[in-house]
């Protein structure tokens, strides 16, 4: 794709003997929202500072809107780290405007963005205010309005829900919905599946320094697909069986059929309402992204391979990302 | 670019300079040193008008003229009182209710041995006794001077004297018949100031970079501008601090000396301080050397403390690890009565020219007349040397450590660090 707002070629950063990223392929469509999946240790952290230009890549190359990213991304990219801090002692639309003024934004015009914003997340009467003077809470809606205040095309999060309190986790999350909905790009590090399940086009699934998965959500549950279907319907039953179907199970006023390996359920449904049948319910069962995961990340995570649920969650690396060796 | 580098410095300055400790440090401290000096002038020029006024009773009937001037230019008021006369049989009275601070009497034994004697309710302050003393006993001495043949010969002699300084080497005719201990005392002060605004702004380099990194703020800094950006944002920033304190401390000087002190005189005891102060003042080669010497030391020591600074992670390890950089700093401060003892031996000259003690000795040497032009200029160049290799290790060691959460680095790793950056 010629329209990329983000691509990784074969970026590896080692640590030492440790590799932290292993000649990572990463391709960030303009206008998606990207989620960079992985355990904690497996390399998302390293791998966003790279993009950020903070740490160098060994080799490889990362490329910012099809440019060499020094050039670009001081005013096209807004980033939230995972640790997270401001000036404790400084007034907080000062601190706002010297963020601002080091991403390319004049003074003037940084201010009156962040006057808006301070507005917009009710902290107007706070912009006076020291740092250290403001909640927790009022601390992080401080963080976020630095990280836009001079609108990026692309917003890099890494980690950006963990450690917020849940309204402020709904308030980064429209802040993050409402750029999409503008074009920016978005691409965001979670552990959290569920997250990313919700928000992201796109995935890249990371473990051990390896990328595991990537591609479309829907398409990776597709080809992830078990080939289950819950059916539940009243009248005859008669067409329940066919070419597509490995075996099935009656249960109550439904019916859960495996399909043949590879088989389109999509004839087994023209059957049964030829059959006269009134479907009620007819899903294709998708795996969680998270037991999509589990699946492919399972073996080089330390769990036994091919099991499923809670019993194969993938183990904390005894890295933290934040402790390079 | 360099807008960037603009807001990190912009922030740094304007956040400290609006410190009330800055404030205090800046205004505050000329100001209380200002306040002791005339508290003191005060108290020891004028004190209680009662107390100072002093009655004379001469007995030998030669000493009261000069006594009486004496004590005159010493402070006192002095009353001279005719010996057996209705005032002084009242001297008592009032001494007793205080509106006389104390009779001296001069008698027989005063010109042979000078004894003289002070009647009062209290005792008074020492400096007032000394002073008293040396009134009677050289008036004493005088006079019986005086009376002898050689005797006006001798006044000269009796004044105290005078010591003319000669000094031999080449090109230093000029500093020949200058007044070596103000050169000195100047070296001393001047390397003294030094030797304080590099340790605090050096230090304060280290506790900014310390806050930028436990507050988890460079990462958001850091994906704006190259590492070396922030370091030298942070180092000028924080060094413009110490140079507006510095010229603040040196136009408070200045007023001080152009109209204080002028405005003060007339409270000091025997006209003033004994000495023109301006005439004392160090020249403007000496002030723009140690301009200097802050500018290129500070940046010296500035990019160590930042280094370190990066290295840690806590305020505890900061203490610690720092211990090396601030040695650097107090160890010309050991050598510095020596070398000025000396200042023109080969050790003093070496030490001088090392340059982590230059900004220090060198200035000292300077200052006291004691180092000629090459030498400044040689000193000058091996610091600037010795920043551009100090800059250069301590940006690698930055650029790794100011991310660095969690243990300090081992030497080896160090020099990793240093080695690949």
């Amino acid at each position: 794709m010629q329209d990329a707002a983000l691509r990784l070629h074969a970026v590896t950063k080692d640590f030492g003997t440790f590799r932290a990223v292993d000649a990572l392929d990463l391709e960030v469509p303009r206008g998606s929202i990207y989620g960079l999946l992985g355990p904690n240790g497996s390399g998302k952290t390293t791998t966003i500072r790279m993009i950020m230009g903070i740490l160098g890549p060994d080799t490889g190359r990362v490329e910012l809107f099809g440019d060499d990213p020094a050039r670009t991304r001081r005013e096209k990219v807004g980033y939230l780290p995972e640790e997270r801090g401001l000036y404790r002692r400084m007034k907080v639309l000062e601190h706002l405007v010297f963020l601002g003024r080091i991403r390319g934004v004049d003074g003037r015009a940084a201010s009156r963005k962040a006057t808006d914003w301070l507005e917009r997340l009710g902290l107007g009467d706070r912009a006076q205010k020291r740092v250290e003077d403001l909640s927790k809470g009022m601390q992080q809606k401080v963080q976020f309005i630095g990280t836009v205040l001079h609108d990026p095309e692309l917003l890099v999060l890494d980690e950006p829900f963990s450690g917020l309190d849940p309204i402020n986790q709904d308030v980064l999350e429209e802040i993050v919905l409402e750029y999409h909905r503008k074009g920016t790009t978005i691409l965001f590090s979670t552990h959290l599946m569920h997250q990313a399940e919700r928000l992201c086009q796109r995935v890249c699934l990371i473990s051990n320094a390896r990328k595991v998965l990537d591609g479309p959500l829907e398409e990776l549950k597709r080809n992830e697909a078990d080939g289950i279907v819950a059916i539940d319907f009243e009248g005859p039953d008669a067409w329940i069986g066919g070419p597509e179907v490995l075996r099935s199970e009656v249960a109550g006023a439904g019916v859960r059929i495996q399909l043949q390996a590879g088989a389109d359920p999509q004839p087994l449904l023209e059957r049964a309402v030829a059959a006269g049948a009134r479907i009620r319910r007819f899903q294709v069962e998708e795996p969680r992204l998270h037991e999509i995961f589990v699946r492919h990340a399972g073996s080089r995570v330390g769990s036994a391979p091919g099991t499923q649920g809670a019993a194969a969650r993938p183990a904390e690396a005894a890295v933290h990302p934040g402790a390079l060796p | 670019m360099s807008s960037v580098v603009g807001a990190v410095i912009a922030r740094e300055y304007l956040q400290r300079v609006r410190t009330r400790t800055f404030l205090v440090g800046t205004i505050g401290l000329p100001l209380l040193m200002l306040a002791l000096f005339v508290v003191s002038a005060l108290m020891a020029g004028s004190g209680g008008s009662a107390e100072r006024s002093l009655a004379l009773v001469d007995r030998t009937g030669v000493l009261e003229s000069g006594v009486a001037a004496r004590l005159a230019a010493a402070g006192f008021e002095v009353e001279s009182v005719e010996p057996g006369s209705v005032a002084e049989e009242e001297l008592e009275s009032r001494l007793l209710d205080g509106s006389l601070g104390g009779a001296l009497f001069l008698e027989s034994g005063t010109l042979e041995v000078g004894s003289a004697r002070l009647r009062g309710v209290s005792v008074p302050s020492l400096l007032r006794r000394i002073g008293i003393q040396q009134a009677v006993s050289q008036t004493a001495l005088e006079v019986r001077l005086v009376a002898s043949e050689e005797g006006p010969a001798l006044a000269a002699l009796l004044s105290g004297g005078e010591l003319h300084l000669e000094t031999v080497g080449a090109g230093r005719e000029d500093t020949a018949d200058e007044d070596g201990t103000t050169a000195m005392v100047a070296g001393f002060a001047g390397a003294f100031l030094l030797y304080v605004v590099l340790l605090v702004y050096g230090t304060m380099v280290l506790r900014a970079v310390l806050e930028e990194k436990t507050g988890r703020i460079a990462e958001i800094i850091l994906s704006s501008m190259r590492p070396g950006q922030l370091m030298l944002g942070k180092i000028v920033g924080v060094g413009a601090v110490g140079l507006t304190q510095l010229a603040a401390w040196i136009l408070f000087g200045a007023i001080l000396l152009g109209t204080g002190i002028p405005a003060m005189l007339p409270f000091f005891p025997e006209g003033g301080l004994g000495f023109d102060l301006r005439a004392h003042l160090p020249g403007a080669g000496v002030f723009a050397f140690f301009g200097l010497c802050f500018l290129v030391g500070y940046f010296l020591y500035a990019s160590l403390f930042a280094a370190v600074g990066a290295m840690c992670s806590t305020e505890e390890e900061a203490q610690q690890l720092q211990f090396p950089v601030v040695m650097l700093v107090v160890v010309p401060i050991v050598f510095l009565a020596p070398v000025l003892d000396n200042p023109t031996t080969s050790w003093a000259m070496g030490l001088s020219l090392f340059p982590f003690f230059s900004p220090i000795l060198m200035f000292a040497r300077v200052a006291a007349g004691a180092a000629p032009v090459w030498e400044a200029a040689l000193s000058v160049v091996l610091m600037l040397a010795t920043l551009m290799g100090t800059a250069w290790v301590a940006g690698r060691i930055y650029r790794t450590g100011i991310l660095m959460q969690g243990k300090r680095p081992t030497l080896p790793e160090l020099w990793r660090w240093v080695r690949y950056g």
